[in-house]
């Protein structure tokens, strides 16, 4: 049940047609996991928080750096040295007192992420390396949880929703194949961008708009100014989602 | 064959800032080579030693993923060819 304050807080959402009080309701009980506090997890987090979700859990173990500033924007000029997930939570508190923040304040790893994404609703990819987006695409499917990838370079980004079951997975689309984690170069606008866009297929997968961003990969290019769509097919022989992987 | 390949923008520094470019070719492999012949400096960013795509580029042909042995896939006159690098920054 929706209090007096959260329907005028979401009265504009709750008039969109589809969405209504009972939209809204699914993203208060809603808990959603974000791998990570930087430059897509800002504004994945901010969107999240201002809609309602019920709670969030974020989840980085890094520290607010100078660099970070012109990207990560749930960090200020003054929280240089801060530990990221608490900078996060004081902002995203006073955005949306309603909303629940859990920090957690660890490296995601093998052995901790059953934990970190226990009783979580979906999981949002905000992380800067394959090897931990590939276990979060693992427990997902494992858990049967709706996994949204995003990943950033430059002006460039990439987006991809995945259901568990259904459609092709983060495995399926780029064949496990990893990379050294590097300094890369990017401009705030673009994690903004693909944010932007995970955080709008969270809401939609929630409230129960169907037609999600799955079997396609979305690549947004901002010097062209192009969004170009690619066809991801579930591949039957994948490691983690085909038939011989048993799930 | 006639074949138009979209890159990145990520690449334009190698391409004379060209990011549609026509490429000639039977094969992705014979239009994977007209365009490292035409623009040298791709050839290390997309290629390993043996001439193969590198593990972290995928090629789409018409909006279809070409994987595996992208290399070896046929093309038809007309068709869209996108070449997209793995990017993992967040």
């Amino acid at each position: 049940m929706l209090t007096r304050q959260e329907l005028e807080r979401y009265d504009r959402q709750i008039m969109i047609y589809g969405f209504g009080e009972e939209g809204q309701e699914k993203l208060k009980k809603a808990r959603v996991f974000i791998a990570g506090c930087g430059g897509l997890g800002s504004p994945v987090a901010i969107y999240l928080a201002a809609a309602g979700i019920g709670t969030i859990r974020i989840a980085d173990h890094d520290k607010v750096e100078l660099s970070n500033l012109n990207r990560q924007v749930l960090h200020w000029n003054e929280n240089v040295g801060d530990i990221k997930v608490d900078s996060a939570s004081v902002k995203l508190k006073r955005l949306n007192p309603e909303t629940v923040i859990e920090t957690v304040t660890e490296t995601i790893s093998e052995t901790n992420i059953a934990q970190l994404t226990a009783n979580c609703t979906v999981i949002v990819d905000a992380m800067d390396n394959l090897p931990t987006r590939y276990l979060l695409n693992k427990v997902a499917l494992k858990k049967n949880v709706p996994f949204f990838h995003g990943a950033v370079y430059g002006f460039e980004g990439r987006a991809m929703t995945v259901i568990p079951g259904k459609t092709a997975c983060l495995n399926c689309l780029y064949h496990g194949v990893s990379m050294p984690k590097e300094k890369f170069p990017v401009i705030g606008v673009t994690p903004a961008v693909i944010g932007c866009i995970q955080a709008t297929e969270v809401i939609k997968y929630i409230v129960g708009f169907d037609e999600l961003l799955t079997d396609r990969m979305l690549i947004y290019d901002g010097l062209r100014m192009t969004f170009t769509e690619l066809k991801v097919n579930k591949d039957p022989d994948c490691a983690e989602c085909g038939i011989s992987s048993g799930k | 064959m006639s074949v138009q390949l979209e890159i990145s923008s990520i690449f334009a520094r190698y391409t004379d800032n060209k990011t549609n470019i026509e490429l000639r070719g039977n094969t992705v492999g014979e239009c994977i080579n007209d365009l490292v012949k035409k623009y040298p400096d791709m050839k290390k960013m997309i290629l390993d030693k043996n001439g193969n795509l590198r593990h972290s580029y995928d090629l789409y042909i018409n909006g279809q993923s070409s994987y595996p042995k992208e290399m070896t896939k046929q093309v038809k006159d007309g068709d869209k060819l996108n070449l997209v690098m793995l990017i993992q920054g967040g």
